[in-house]
């Protein structure tokens, strides 16, 4: 049976049926039917059947709420903002609960509605507030000519000027644009007025932006300190009246000059002053920071000397105090870790080791704590930590070169890459240069590149190497130096001892003690190997001291 | 848009300051006039300008104006080729059916007064029906003009508004301003492409800074006529056959002669009926073919790779215009040459009988003198405000290139231009604009009343609405 035929027998349209099922459906989660309804639904498939889910939720609160529908009415208004009071507009305004006097005028004329109305109740518009007043300067007859007269301008083009600055509200941009003063024309006077036509009109001047202003702003500033002397004016007026005096056309037009040339610029000027613009900024950011670097390094240099005497703690008492110290002090700390790490602490170990312990312990967890999830899980005392840390698998500790250890070295943790450097930088520059030369002999690069766990150990038992290397070699040279000495010594004592018979012994015993240490030396670089590269240097260093002397 | 309940006590003049006194915005262009409510965010009424004269009768409405069967019907437009009212005895006719049609013809007089209850008031009722004549009385009027329209014609709106429509008050506003308004902008630079005219003007605090106004016909109607001289120097030659001469047609391959049956009519189908219906095919024309090269360049120039733009634009697929007739063809690069007049004055099609496009014409040009002409402090804010308005603006590609011009004009600056997305928005600019106008609560100190009007007479018109 297919949804078609489920169609046919409930009588529903073929076609078209299916859209609104599928809008229901987008409109809202699909109602929840039961028993044959729901069986009907699911005969239809893929496809479902138009059944039309009642909405029981259609406005339901307006029904609910049984309050009359708010009345709206009429109303008249004036507006105290305008200038001519007898305009009354009228709106839409919610009807107060409480009968409007009007009723009685309901059932008369538009005519008497309209006289009676107006008087008491009529509302302003709530928009009069927002109706301000520019204060315009005004000047008398004997003001203007006392103070206010100008070479450039007439009394006539001066008032004009007001006038045009009041209408537009000391909108700059629209008194410059609508500035079209014509001096009145002269009357003609009888018998020259075709002279006088072509003589005397002359074409307004135009004037530019800056010249308005410039004639407004010391008008205004005159008016103002003739009014209210400046040394009573407050601060605000006070400035006002400087800005208004120290208008400088001059330097306003040579502005307006260079920002026209500046909009004018093509795109080449445009791009290259971006460039330039960028190259600053680079510039400011880096004397920034180098400032910033200057200060700092000045800061260190002025630093005040530590006024604390550090002299108690250069003997080994004073620092044991100072151990003791810093223990109270974090005691809490380690009270619990002590509990928690009781077994690895054995009661018979000595202050000095204790703390040593403690020291690692302490550095271990702040590793932990910063090396995140790679180095957490091998240590005792943060078992709680470790529970919530991922688990790494086999593959993962490899890649990453996690290494377990019982127990920490007897110089604590350490970087790996101090591993490799501290070989060399022990070193002296002549042993360096040589190592670098052999490494170059063998082209590796003297810095790691991939410095892996691996790799590291590799290049270490290099440099290892490379140091037994450069010792048997000088071993190895010294000898045969010595042999040869020795041999010219035998060579230059037969020689004696066939020309002349002498006493040979003092001669004889310094040799033999001298090949002695020799031999010593060579026993201390086959031992090397067996060491740490660390103790290897210090005593490699002393073999070399002890030949020099 | 009171049709949303409103929930609380807020009114909502505390939220963007509306206080609607059910004024009337009405904004005639050549193309059309459209009226309507203002708060309301499209005109209710909106018909051609057009009106038709048969013998001794004038016929305004939309379905008669394009009605072939009124026998020797002319049509008029009122208006002028700059877009003011020239003709203002047909044109008050006309503005007054737009009102009266769709906005006030049933008195809106609250059932509780008008009698109908109340048998005792008849007399009065007769007594006032001769004020009722007019058909304003209620509503405040707020017109739109052009930047150029005179002094004279601005009195003559006046006083038509509060002689013969009896209108309480009164206000004359710029379209553009009008226009800027709608955009949300008090500052912008409005370039405004109807149908006779197209003008570009700064705007400052909404008011016109009358020293960058700029105008020219390159609009609607010019390209029009581009169309038709691209038409007539097709080979063949394209007659634009208009709707109503069709009886039927039968359909044809692309390029392929017409085969249509004619309708007959027993009396005269003026020319100026057939212009007005040939206009209409030119629209769809322009509405569905035409495209305006987006840029960068123009259509003659060369592009940066050496390939001229031209031919770039006739590799792009064409498009395919089926004229009443059944006539039908692809249109390639044509529908960019049509118009790249606007932009470039030598590309412009020759049309007999009107003079060349100067240079200082073209929309880039008049939008270089619009700049100009205003103080240099203004000019990086006007060219982040561009307003596009006017129908002619829809023409597609119109803003890209518009931006690719400026942008060449003005590499350094930050041109961002504002052109409405909505179609209606973009037509009626400055309608929409006027609504809100009207609408502010902080109008209503603006409005010239018909008290002032009695007072200072027809030239307080000029010295308030500056
Ligand atoms: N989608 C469109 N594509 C191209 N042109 C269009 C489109 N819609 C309208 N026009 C054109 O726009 C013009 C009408 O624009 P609009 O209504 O702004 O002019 P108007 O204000 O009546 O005229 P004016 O401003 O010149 O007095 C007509 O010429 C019409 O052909
Ligand atoms: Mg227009």
């Amino acid at each position: 049976m297919t949804s078609h035929d489920v169609r046919d027998m409930l009588d529903l349209p073929q076609e078209g049926a299916p859209r609104p099922a599928k809008k229901q459906k987008l409109a809202g989660p699909r109602p929840v039917l039961k028993g044959l309804a729901r069986e009907v639904q699911n005969l239809g498939g893929d496809n479902p059947i138009a059944i039309v889910p009642e909405v029981s939720v259609f406005k339901k609160r307006r029904f609910m709420s049984r309050k009359p529908a708010s009345k709206w009415e009429l109303v008249p208004f004036k507006n105290t903002a305008r200038s001519d009071q007898t305009l009354i507009l009228r709106h839409w305004r919610r009807k107060e609960a409480s009968p409007p006097p009007t009723v009685i005028d309901e059932n008369e004329g538009e005519s008497s509605e309209a006289a009676e109305k107006p008087t008491p109740v009529m509302d302003d518009s709530t928009f009069a507030k927002f109706n301000v007043q520019i204060n315009i300067p005004d000047y008398t007859d004997d003001e203007y000519n006392s103070r206010l007269a100008s070479p450039g301008w007439s009394r006539d083009e001066t008032d004009y000027l007001m006038k045009v600055i009041s209408d537009f509200d000391v909108r700059w941009p629209l008194i410059w644009d609508r500035y079209e003063y014509e001096p009145p024309q002269p009357r003609p006077v009888e018998g020259d007025a075709a002279v006088n036509t072509g003589a005397i009109i002359v074409p307004p001047k135009a004037r530019t932006m800056e010249d308005l202003k410039l004639r407004y702003y010391s008008i205004a500033a005159t008016i103002m300190a003739l009014r209210k002397p400046p040394i009573k004016m407050n601060s605000a007026e006070f400035n006002l009246h400087e800005v208004m005096q120290n208008f400088d056309a001059k330097q306003e037009h040579d502005r307006k000059k260079f920002a026209e040339a500046a909009f004018k610029r093509t795109r080449e000027e445009a791009r290259e002053e971006e460039s330039l613009l960028l190259e600053l900024k680079r510039i400011l950011a880096r004397s920034d920071k180098l400032n910033e670097d200057r200060r700092e390094l000045y800061a260190r240099l002025e630093a005040p000397p530590s006024t604390g005497n550090i002299g108690i703690f250069s003997t080994s008492g004073g620092l044991q105090q100072l151990l003791q110290q810093l223990m109270t002090a974090d005691k809490s700390k380690k009270q619990r870790k002590l509990t928690l790490g009781g077994e690895t602490m054995s009661p018979a170990v000595g202050a000095s080791g204790q703390t040593q312990q403690n020291f690692d312990r302490r550095e271990s967890s702040v590793r932990e704590s910063i090396s995140g999830p790679s180095g957490g899980n091998n240590k005792k005392g943060n078992t709680q930590n470790a529970a919530d840390r991922r688990q790494l698998t086999e593959e993962e500790e490899r890649i990453y070169g996690v290494s377990r250890h019982e127990r920490l070295g007897t110089s604590g943790p350490t970087f790996r890459h101090d591993k490799i450097t501290k070989p060399l930088v022990s070193k002296s520059a002549v042993q360096q240069a040589k190592i670098g030369n052999i490494l170059g002999e063998l082209e590796i690069a003297g810095r790691l590149i991939m410095p892996t766990a691996e790799v590291g150990e590799a290049y270490e038992g290099l440099l290892q190497s490379i140091n037994v290397l450069l010792d048997a070699r000088k071993v190895a040279d010294k000898l045969a130096g010595e042999i040869a000495t020795a041999k010219a010594h035998r060579a230059e004592k037969k020689r004696l001892a066939r020309a002349e018979s002498t006493n040979p012994t003092a001669n004889g015993d310094g040799e033999i003690k001298r090949e002695g240490s020799a031999v010593a030396s060579v026993r201390a670089g086959s031992v090397q190997r067996k060491r740490s590269a660390s103790v290897m240097s210090a005593i490699s260093d002393k073999s070399t001291k002890r030949q020099k002397k | 848009m009171a049709s949303q309940p409103m929930t609380s006590s807020i009114q909502p003049t505390d939220v963007y300051g509306g206080d609607e006194v059910s004024a009337i915005i009405l904004d005639p262009g050549y193309s059309s006039v459209r009226a309507g409510f203002a708060g309301e965010d499209t005109p209710k009424s909106f018909y051609t300008s057009c009106y038709g004269v048969s013998g001794d009768r004038t016929i305004f409405s939309d379905e008669d104006v394009h009605n072939p069967l009124v026998p020797d019907m002319e049509i008029r437009n009122p208006m002028s080729k700059d877009g003011v009212v020239e003709d203002w005895d047909a044109a008050t006719q006309l503005f007054e059916y737009a009102i009266t049609s769709r906005l006030t013809k049933f008195k809106q007089s609250d059932p509780m007064t008008n009698g109908v209850n109340d048998t005792k008031d008849m007399d009065v009722d007769i007594e006032a029906a001769d004020e009722e004549e007019k058909p304003l009385e209620e509503h405040p009027l707020l017109m739109t003009e052009t930047a150029w329209n005179s002094s004279k014609n601005r009195e003559r709106a006046i006083e038509i508004a509060m002689e013969n429509w009896g209108c309480p008050a009164f206000w004359l506003a710029r379209n553009s301003v009008m226009a800027a308004f709608a955009a949300g902008r008090a500052t912008a630079l409005v370039i405004d492409v109807g149908a006779s005219t197209t003008s570009t003007m700064c705007i400052h605090d909404g008011l016109i800074l009358k020293k960058s106004i700029q105008k020219s016909p390159v609009a609607g109607n010019w390209v029009s006529s581009q169309v038709r001289s691209l038409f007539s120097t097709q080979d063949p030659k394209i007659d634009i056959v208009p709707h109503y001469m069709i009886s039927s047609k039968t359909p044809v391959d692309a390029g392929a002669p017409a085969q249509a049956t004619f309708q007959n009519f027993k009396h005269n189908i003026t020319d100026s009926f057939r212009a007005l219906e040939e206009e209409r095919v030119l629209s769809e024309f322009k509405e569905s073919v035409v495209q305006v090269y987006q840029g960068p360049g123009r259509l003659n120039s060369t592009h940066p790779s050496g390939v001229p733009n031209i031919e770039n634009v006739r590799a792009m697929p064409g498009r395919v215009f089926e004229f009443p007739d059944g006539l039908n063809q692809m249109w390639g690069a044509d529908r960019m040459t049509v118009v790249e007049g606007m932009w470039d004055e030598r590309a412009a099609l020759p049309i007999p009988s009107e003079p060349a496009l100067t240079k200082a014409q073209t929309i880039p040009e008049m939008i270089r003198a619009s700049v100009q002409g205003v103080d240099m402090d203004l000019r990086a804010a006007l060219l982040q405000n561009i307003v596009v308005t006017g129908g002619t603006t829809l023409l597609q590609g119109f803003t890209d290139r518009l931006y690719n011009e400026m942008q060449a004009m003005w590499p350094g600056a930050r041109i961002k231009i504002q052109a409405a997305g909505l179609t209606t928005e973009r037509r009626f600019g400055s309608w929409v604009g006027g609504s809100i106008l009207g609408s502010l609560g902080t109008f209503h100190q603006m409005w010239i009343s018909k008290k002032e009007y009695e007072e200072f007479g027809v030239s307080v018109v000029d010295k308030r609405c500056k």
